[in-house]
């Protein structure tokens, strides 16, 4: 059993050698993360989403609020009295000690008998397959074994709650799915709370029960992977999450015997079709901002109407799909298709947008605009 | 190619064959002189004809010497030990705890280093007749117990690790005593060498501080003790007694000079710095 849950925590820099003042890397968060739940904390560099980290480890000083685990306020206890552990992106391994040593370290500071130890690092070496590596140093080992090694030293003291700062970055990309894969399986084996940080969307995405995207010290959002992907808050985690990254197109709506948008360049102008009318109404003349995913958008071969016309300025051949980049205006926006076909640069493509699938955001705030409740109400009514 | 290669090898060999003996010389024939008779002493021959160990008797019966010799190995074992101790210590929280003042703190012990030891020679002095201390062994030990140069040392060597790793003991349960003496000294062997050979050397060949502060003779150490024997008056005048007594002063830097020989060439090397 281990909860944690974080009321309204910040992290306030003053100007301790730091030369930029009093300045805010975590701002005013709140959550829970529940007993056995994988979390994934994610967001840009900078984004205090390792500080948030290291708060809950107890390796930096909680500024302002809360944190509890299992009910108990945590913010004056050290690390060893939280019960976790901690697996850093750069391994952090005793340099001195063989692999044996390093994972038995912790089970030595709480005087675990020499049995006992013995038979908690084989186990562990076991399950992490490692046994073959424990009597050797970690400069010996690959970066994968010494991520391994940095794991079972976490895992090996059974703690309530494990965090994991950016594990996998330092792994080359094949490396890193195999890691992730086997991250998902030692969850399920060990069955603990886990708290996760990259700023790896892929990573957060297969990873996470639920995700908190962070930006700027704030939490954006946080929700399960596809609930953020599909019914994004905002403009920041419409952007953050997905690869490619949703396309964003400036524009306004205009009421025309209906409702239309029309994008800044004016290229692009369509009916937006009776359910989205309901709840954009009261946004007519507006500043408002399209968000459509790449492959929410589809070429039009077939000469029937379309939302607009778009030059190719160039494409890229994955094999399995193909991205295609459109100019408009001064932005580009991209097109995913799931198979490859002829294209040349400099082409008139007509699109058609996937009414459904668009999200709509206010221009000055970046705030989503709710059209599912409205639009499903209104379609439950006909 | 090969022939201009070897004389060039021949050279360099002679050159520093010449350097070599030119240092050693003076070592050898004090050795040969102690044990030269007094006749024989200003002969500057490698070798006596008759060698004798009556000059070590003589000193031995007219000064406490194996005495003077506990008391420096002492002195500069404790010190060693006090200055290690201190100077990680320090250098730790200097280098990796976040306080306010840490560079000014930092800033002023620097600063220390630059005062010439004769400017606080007297204020010591006055402290240690103050705290009662003068014509103890404390008076030797207290004041080096806490170096500038280690605490810059240990800074520098601290600073070069990963915070991440200081991260991960704290994290394991570690206390920050434990982080500083389980975790970090093993990873930064090459200055805890440096900094002890150093100290220890520098202990070891102090002269000035212990003349001011012991006059009880079964406390001096050897330096202090040859130095009064020599110039003293004591060794009447004879050449070879005084050899004698600083042969048996070089003697102990020499033996742990032929152990740790390499550490002590890296040493210079590393800090540019010679006692």
């Amino acid at each position: 059993m281990a909860e944690v849950i974080l009321q309204n925590i910040s992290k306030i820099y003053s100007d301790v050698d730091k030369h930029m003042g009093r300045h805010k890397a975590v701002d005013d968060i709140s959550f829970t993360v529940y007993d056995k739940e994988f979390m994934v904390l994610v967001g840009p560099s900078g984004c205090g989403k390792s500080t948030l980290l290291r708060m809950i480890a107890g390796l930096e000083e909680i500024s302002e609020g809360n944190l509890l685990i299992d009910g108990k306020r945590m913010n004056e206890m050290t690390p060893r009295q939280r019960d976790i552990a901690m697996v850093f992106q750069n391994y952090a391994l005793y340099p001195h000690m063989t692999v044996y040593d390093n994972m038995a370290f912790g089970l030595k500071l709480q005087n675990f008998s020499k049995a006992d130890i013995k038979s908690r690092v084989m186990e562990t070496a076991q399950l992490l397959e490692i046994e073959d590596e424990l009597y050797k140093k970690p400069k010996t080992l690959s970066g994968g074994q010494r991520q391994r090694v940095a794991i079972g030293r976490a895992i090996i003291r059974r703690p309530k709650v494990f965090l994991f700062d950016e594990p996998l970055s330092n792994l080359d990309a094949k490396l890193r799915s195999q890691m992730r894969i086997e991250l998902q399986r030692l969850h399920r084996e060990i069955n603990a709370t886990m708290i996760y940080v990259t700023h790896d969307q892929t990573e957060a995405m297969t990873l996470g029960h639920r995700i908190a995207v962070l930006n700027k010290g704030k939490l954006m959002q946080l929700d399960t992977p596809m609930n953020l992907y599909e019914h994004p808050n905002n403009k920041f985690v419409a952007g953050f999450i997905g690869s490619p990254s949703m396309n964003f197109l400036k524009g306004r709506i205009i009421n025309e015997t209906g409702l239309y948008f029309e994008n800044e360049s004016k290229q692009c102008r369509f009916s937006l079709g009776k359910d989205l009318e309901a709840s954009l109404g009261s946004y007519v003349n507006t500043e408002v901002i399209l968000g459509i995913r790449p492959e929410n958008i589809f070429l039009k071969d077939d000469g029937s109407l379309s939302d607009c016309s778009l030059e190719v300025l160039a494409f890229e051949n994955m094999g399995n799909e193909q991205l295609i980049y459109l100019s408009i205006g001064s932005q580009t926006i991209i097109v995913r298709r799931p198979q490859t076909h002829e294209i040349e640069i400099g082409d008139k493509v007509a699109l058609s947008f996937s009414r459904k699938n668009m999200l709509f955001m206010v221009d000055s705030t970046g705030q989503v605009i709710d059209t599912t409740v409205l639009s499903n109400a209104g379609s439950g009514k006909l | 190619m090969n022939g201009s290669f070897n004389i060039k090898r021949i050279i360099t060999y002679a050159a520093l064959s010449l350097a070599a003996l030119t240092f050693i010389y003076p070592f050898i024939w004090m050795i040969g002189a102690s044990l030269a008779p007094l006749h024989e002493v200003g002969n500057m021959k490698f070798w006596p004809a008759h060698p004798t160990i009556n000059n070590f008797q003589l000193m031995i019966g007219k000064i406490p010497i194996g005495r003077s010799l506990f008391n420096s190995l002492l002195v500069a074992l404790l010190t060693t030990s006090l200055v290690l101790l201190t100077g990680s210590t320090v250098g730790y929280a200097l280098a990796k705890l976040q306080f306010r003042g840490r560079q000014l703190i930092f800033y002023i012990i620097v600063f220390t280093m630059s005062l010439p030891f004769q400017i606080t020679l007297i204020p010591n002095y006055i402290t240690m007749v103050n705290l009662r201390l003068v014509d103890t062994y404390m008076a030797l030990v207290v004041p080096f117990a806490v170096s500038a140069f280690a605490i810059l040392m240990f800074r520098q060597a601290f600073q070069g690790l990963p915070q991440a790793l200081i991260d991960a003991a704290r994290l394991d349960g570690c206390s920050e005593l434990g982080l500083i003496f389980r975790i970090l000294w093993p990873n930064i062997k090459p200055t805890i060498i440096t900094v002890a050979i150093l100290t220890f050397i520098g202990s070891w060949n102090e002269v000035l501080w212990p003349l001011i502060v012991i006059r009880n003779e079964q406390l001096m150490t050897m330096p202090q003790l040859v130095t009064l024997f020599a110039v003293g008056g004591r060794a009447d005048s004879q050449l070879g007694v005084k050899i004698a007594a600083a042969v048996l002063l070089a003697l102990p830097v020499m033996i742990a000079f032929l152990f740790f020989q390499k550490h002590f060439i890296q040493s210079m090397a590393s800090t540019g710095l010679k006692d």
